[in-house]
């Protein structure tokens, strides 16, 4: 039982790592994906990094770790369960109402989402619980029972309950539950009180029905793939990310298929944290960039930074996850010029079909067009010479556009990346200077198959100071499957006062988290977590009374007493002039919503340590190739392969380093070393 | 910028792509004001229902980029402003840290007295050389009267809030005095100058960046470059003459019907609206000042010609716009302009009903014809405060050529946010029984028009007894009750149809047995009674006789369309529905 191993299912490539807990060794490999039952190739990834690493069988595997967006793309192309709603009697529209906005300001062409309970499947029951928790109009049972027949008639196979309120008084959504379950044995029933017990009621209804909207597609594909697993000889408890970068077994998912919905990149973050945080960067920005979109996000002190929600394709989605920011800039965004005569790129993209011009199939000019213009990319071929690229297909595309702005050929292909690192800059932003963090005191962490090729000129614009790209920037995601902790959230909304008398609010807040705890032991046990193992971190969602947008303070740990909350009164002030430039003493202050995160630890993947091999890389120079710099035009520039560069090695900008994966572009004065853990530190230049 | 990366010999007023990247820098800055705005603020109108915007605008006060949260008439609020404070303050007066605030429609560049614009300049190198301006809707003023300006709340001409950097506090509390919840209001203020402050710093940035000669020439690169985009959009839409009229009805105008009407020429890539033969100004609240006129008609032909033209004043300048002095969608002092946007939603449909043979596939049928507002105000005895809440409630978007309209949205010049009930129940002492759509409120087409919505609100308590509804000339009932103003329309028209499509349904209002009826808008609600405001349909697009039956059958399995209704609209083209 010494291999961890974490497979991360991708839209082209599933990528398999492994890491041997009696060598150290890490093993990486990738496998063409299966679409169409994303099993086969998790299966087949299996086998062959076992092949790889020789003499193992799955029975040797300790811990299996999944990433999946099986949730998310049944969310994105509709083919979730057939879903009804309850909900109190006069709301049953509030899914489509939700917070009355057009979806577009001035484009009248476009729509809301679609709901995913279509208007007949949403039922009404006579019922009303008051904003103080009081019971205004008790439950009515009879009408209940009959919206569950109207719903077994109509064959629904998954039932989200949305109640004013419940958040305070769960008691109906219960009571409707049991009656759902009786009526409906086998759909899946989601209760709002039990997957988002937090106020604010469209966003809460839209949580829970997409929770019951993907419930039957994820349990369906869980148990499958569980299944399988336990075929080829898997012992371990299969494990599968969540939005919050921690990772819960396959039968916890199943229940709460909400918080797995924005997973997908939440794992490469947390890897990138737990190799910087190593490497001696804990504060750093990674910059997720791969065919069709950039994912960035903000760490600090190797903790990602978490938000409660943000929207899926126009829908709320109310769970705690990493704060990641996507932007429509990628390695196959098109190049444009508009009416006006800009040049425009992205949000379109030619994704993997056709794709970028130099692949063959496609004809517009894309980001990686312009790459290999300038020979940024390898202009012949990539991915080791798998992938042939056909470089006057893209100087022609390029050219196309060119010629409408007035530019030369490799001054346009310039323009494209200017414009995509602007727009990849700005989504920078958003997280970083729009949240009150300065990017410049921040390391840029570039992954994903086109983050290392742009990570430098992103910095410039951001005016960073050092990048580090780690090891395996293609197959990050599934490192992090072997870096992150089995997490679970737990909630109360209960709106109160917490400036005033201290003991007593104490008592109130500590209570509150006494009740969490308990849950969370309760969930411990059933994860079978050692106490040792056990941890939790606790946070108060604060804001002054009046105010509509709470900010999230960490509270330490310990007893809650009168000093802490003196010090959790003081963090809010704090976080409150940093976000806005002010803080108001003396004013009420209120805890709206207080959390708590249980984190169950696991043996952690470490990369290797080598011993420093001298500042000379000649070793890994392949030879040299013209790369076209502004103002500068084509100059031969070196060329090295990753995987001969050795820990302190050395090497001065413009240069070029090529692994199977990715290529990183070195500007002139930057300059590189490699640590000891084989990451590209690079010393961005003037 | 990059130096490595740049080789363009272009100037940088030419050099698309800089410009192309100082836009996006531009558009990063205000929408991060207008997001401070709305977190740092107190009052739900601001931090629930985001009723503000913010924007950046050059020395001169052209716009260079506005915050997309906005509703498009906030606009009106901001197009004059700057130049309403440079007509009273000269330019070597103004340093930095100064702020200037400002409301009044007809000093002040604004559109309606709650719209409060704090205007901040910007100074690199020395020198003036932008403004940062953000407007919020600081729902105040309840209760008011509506026959002139000076009952509809406070008058602020352009005057100097704050002072390098310091609040004159003579002003503040002026102001502040003449309000009704004068906590929120300041809570409010300190919010919007806190965006202001951020655009400041966030400008300098760019400036420490780029230089000031680079910002100045790429921003008015910007501005062409828009009227380039608009002027190529205008082009493609065929010349001609166009007009359309269209009937306006309000409560507070009671049997009073208006005709509305626009005449619009196209000629080559530019456009002129004449809006003569509009109605002079009326004793009620739904005037538009000028500035209310423009950005109306700018909202409307950036939603035909091409919505992603950014949102700055090169957009304005192939647009030529005359209206009469002294009627209803230009009207002068002391006109009442609190409801403008009930007038301005119509100037949008007629907007849309002019061009509709012009540009056939975008315009769409009459959408709900207002901007239904509901305004609740009195004493929260359980509080011991006064309270004033203000909700817009949506209605049906017009049909469109391919596409029903939108259900139950904001449409065109507003777009705010709902509040929550369970914060509005929290915060107020009302109670929500249902917030729906409407069954057959669409208007029949090839496409339907949308919904309306119906939303119930009732006053917490219960009605105090038999003897109630007995004023005793004590003003006593008039303390326990609850003030509700009304501001719809669409009362007494219904909103038309295209190429053949059917009106969609009427607004109303309904009341609890025993309350007292609403007249020209106003009401006192008792504790226990209920009132439920239903917004128009909106007008449907096409011969219901070509609707797809699956459509037809879909709705009437929702309950969007009765069986009955839908026999009647759609003959014998609805399957299902014969029993």
């Amino acid at each position: 039982m010494t291999l961890r191993i974490g497979v991360d299912t991708g839209g082209t490539f599933t990528d398999v790592v492994a890491f041997d807990e009696e060598t150290g060794a890490l093993h990486v490999r990738k496998v063409s994906s299966t679409p169409d039952d994303p099993g086969l190739a998790i299966v087949e990834g299996l086998e062959r990094i076992l092949e790889q690493i020789g003499g193992r069988t799955p029975a040797d595997v300790g811990y299996f770790a999944h990433g999946t967006t099986v949730g998310t793309n049944a969310l994105l192309t509709r083919r979730g369960a057939r879903t009804g709603v309850v909900t109190t009697r006069g709301f049953r529209d509030l899914l489509e109402l939700g917070r009355g906005r057009r979806p577009r300001l001035y484009d009248l062409q476009a729509d809301k989402p679609a709901p995913f309970a279509p208007r007949d499947l949403r039922l009404e029951v006579t019922e009303r619980v008051r904003h103080d928790g009081s019971i205004e109009t008790p439950l009515d049972e009879d009408e209940a029972r009959a919206a569950a027949r109207t719903l077994r008639e109509a064959g629904v196979e998954a039932v989200a309950v949305c109640l004013l309120y419940s958040f305070l008084r769960p008691e109906h959504e219960q009571r409707i539950g049991e009656i759902l379950a009786e009526e409906l044995p086998g759909a899946h029933i989601s209760l709002s009180s039990r997957v988002l017990p937090e106020f604010r009621e469209y966003e809460r209804l839209s949580t829970v029905v997409t929770n019951a909207y993907v419930g039957p597609v994820v349990a369906e594909y869980l148990a499958k793939l569980r299944q399988r697993l336990a075929e080829r000889g898997l012992r371990a408890v299969p494990h599968v990310t969540q939005s919050n970068g921690g990772i819960i077994p396959f039968e916890a998912a199943e229940e709460l298929p909400v918080r797995m919905v924005l997973s997908g990149p939440s794992t490469g973050v947390v890897g990138a944290a737990a190799i910087c945080a190593a490497a001696g960067h804990p504060d750093i920005i990674t910059f997720d960039m791969g065919g069709t979109s950039s994912d960035v996000s903000l760490v600090q002190g190797g903790v990602p930074k978490v938000t409660t929600g943000m929207e899926l394709d126009g829908r709320p989605v109310r769970t705690p996850m990493l704060d990641i920011h996507t932007v429509g800039a990628g390695g196959g965004s098109l190049a444009r010029v508009d009416a006006g005569g800009h040049l425009k790129v992205g949000p379109a993209s030619a994704g993997a079909d056709p794709g970028p011009a130099c692949y063959g199939k496609g004809s517009e000019a894309t980001v990686t067009d312009a790459d290999v213009v300038l020979h940024t990319l390898n202009p012949a071929y990539l991915l080791d010479g798998r992938m042939p690229v056909d470089e006057q297909a893209s100087r022609a595309a390029v050219a196309r556009i060119a010629e409408r702005v007035g530019l030369g050929v490799e001054e346009c292909a310039h323009g494209i990346l200017r414009v995509v690192t602007a727009n990849m800059a700005r989504a920078i932003r958003v997280i970083s200077v729009q949240r009150g963090y300065d990017p410049r005191d921040y390391t840029l962490v570039p992954f994903g198959g086109a983050g290392p090729l742009h990570a430098s000129q992103l910095a410039r614009e951001l005016g960073m100071r050092t990048v580090l790209v780690p090891p395996t920037p293609g197959a990050q995601s599934a490192l992090g499957l072997l870096m992150t902790d089995v997490r679970a959230d737990f909630s109360r909304t209960r709106i109160q006062r917490v400036d005033g008398e201290r003991a007593a609010t104490a008592a109130r807040l500590g209570a509150l988290w006494a009740e969490l705890e308990q849950e969370a032991d309760a969930w411990f046990d059933a994860e079978r977590i050692p106490e040792a193992d056990r941890a939790s971190e606790r946070t108060a969602e604060l804001r002054y009374a009046g105010q509509n947008y709470e900010i999230p303070v960490p509270v330490p740990g310990g007893p809650l007493d009168a000093a802490a909350l003196d010090t959790l009164l003081e963090t809010f002030a704090a976080e409150h002039r940093r976000l806005y430039g002010y803080d108001a003493p003396g004013e009420p202050v209120e805890a709206v919503t207080v959390r708590l995160q249980a984190v169950g630890s696991v043996p952690q993947a470490r990369l290797p340590r080598q011993e420093a091999a001298g500042e000379d890389a000649s070793a890994s120079l392949t030879g040299t190739r013209e790369m076209h710099l502004a103002g500068e035009g084509f100059v031969p520039v070196p060329v090295h392969r990753r995987d001969a560069l050795r820990p302190g090695n050395r090497v001065t900008g413009p240069a070029v380093i090529e692994q199977m994966d990715t290529t990183t572009v070195l500007l002139p004065g930057d300059e590189l070393t490699v640590d000891a853990h084989s990451n590209l530190v690079i010393t961005v230049g003037d | 910028m990059n130096d490595t990366a740049t080789a363009s010999p272009a100037s940088p007023a030419t050099d698309p792509v800089l410009v192309e990247v100082m836009g996006a820098a531009l558009s990063s800055l205000v929408e991060e004001m207008g997001e401070t705005l709305v977190r740092a603020a107190y009052s739900s109108n601001i931090k629930e229902r985001r009723d503000c915007t913010a924007g950046l605008f050059d020395a001169e006060g052209h716009m260079l980029a506005q915050a997309e949260q906005a509703s498009p008439i906030h606009l009106g609020s901001l197009i004059g402003v700057v130049a309403a404070v440079l007509e009273r303050f000269p330019v070597e007066d103004i340093r930095p840290g100064d702020t200037f605030l400002s409301n009044d429609p007809y000093s002040g560049g604004g559109s309606h007295l709650p719209d409060m614009v704090l205007v901040t300049p910007v100074f690199a190198d020395g020198r003036l050389t932008a403004w940062a301006a953000n407007l919020a809707h600081h729902a105040d003023f309840g209760d008011r009267g509506h026959a002139h300006i000076f009952q509809e709340g406070i008058r602020i001409p352009p005057v100097r809030f704050a002072r390098e950097g310091e609040i004159v506090d003579d002003v503040f509390q002026l102001v502040l005095t003449n309000c009704q919840v004068p906590a929120e209001r300041r809570a409010d203020f300190r919010a919007q100058l806190a965006a202001n402050r951020l655009a400041v710093a966030r400008y300098g940035e760019l400036v420490a960046r780029h230089g000031r000669e680079t910002m100045l020439a790429t921003a008015a690169a910007l501005l062409d470059y828009t009227e380039r985009r608009t002027r190529a959009a205008i082009a493609d839409v065929p010349d001609g003459t166009y007009e359309f009229t269209d009937r306006f009805d309000c409560p507070e105008l009671e049997e009073t019907e208006l005709e509305l009407r626009v005449r619009i020429t196209v000629a080559g890539d530019e456009l002129h609206f004449d809006f003569a033969g509009n109605p002079g100004q009326v004793r009620a609240s739904v005037n538009m000042v000028r500035t209310a006129l423009h950005a109306t008609v700018y909202y409307a032909v950036k939603t035909l010609v091409d919505p992603d033209i950014p949102s700055n004043a090169g957009l304005h300048r192939p647009i030529r716009i005359d209206a009469p002095l002294g009627t209803i969608v230009n009207c002068q002092e002391p006109a009442a302009v609190n409801g403008r946007t009930e007038t301005c939603q119509r100037v949008v449909d007629l907007v849309h009903g002019a061009l509709a043979p012009a540009v056939p596939g975008r315009v769409t049928a009459a959408a709900n014809g207002a901007n239904t507002g509901v305004h609740f105000s009195g004493y929260d005895r359980a509080k011991g405060r006064y309270f004033v809440y203000l909700e817009t409630i949506g209605g049906g978007s017009g049909a469109r050529a391919g596409k029903d309209g939108l259900d139950g949205v904001q449409v065109h010049v507003t777009n705010t946010s709902n509040l929550p009930v369970e914060a509005l129940e929290t915060e107020y002492p009302l109670v929500v029984e249902a917030y729906e759509l409407v069954p057959d409120s669409g208007g029949p087409g090839r496409t339907r028009g949308g919904m309306g919505i119906r939303r119930t609100v009732r006053v917490e308590g219960t009605s105090p007894g038999a003897d109630d509804g007995k004023a005793d000339g004590t003003g006593a009932e008039e303390d326990e009750g609850v003030q509700f103003w009304l501001d719809t329309s669409r009362l007494r028209s219904r909103p038309w149809g295209l190429f053949g499509g059917l009106p969609g349904s009427s607004a109303r209002v309904e009341l609890s047995e025993g309350a007292r009826p609403v007249v020209r808008g106003h009401t006192v609600l008792r504790p226990g009674d209920r009132v439920s405001v239903v917004t128009a349909g909106a007008g449907g697009y096409g011969d219901p006789a070509e609707r797809e039956p699956d459509r037809i059958a879909q709705d009437v399995r929702e309950g969007v369309t009765s069986p009955d209704e839908a026999r009647r609209a759609y003959g014998t083209h609805a399957p299902g529905t014969d029993g």
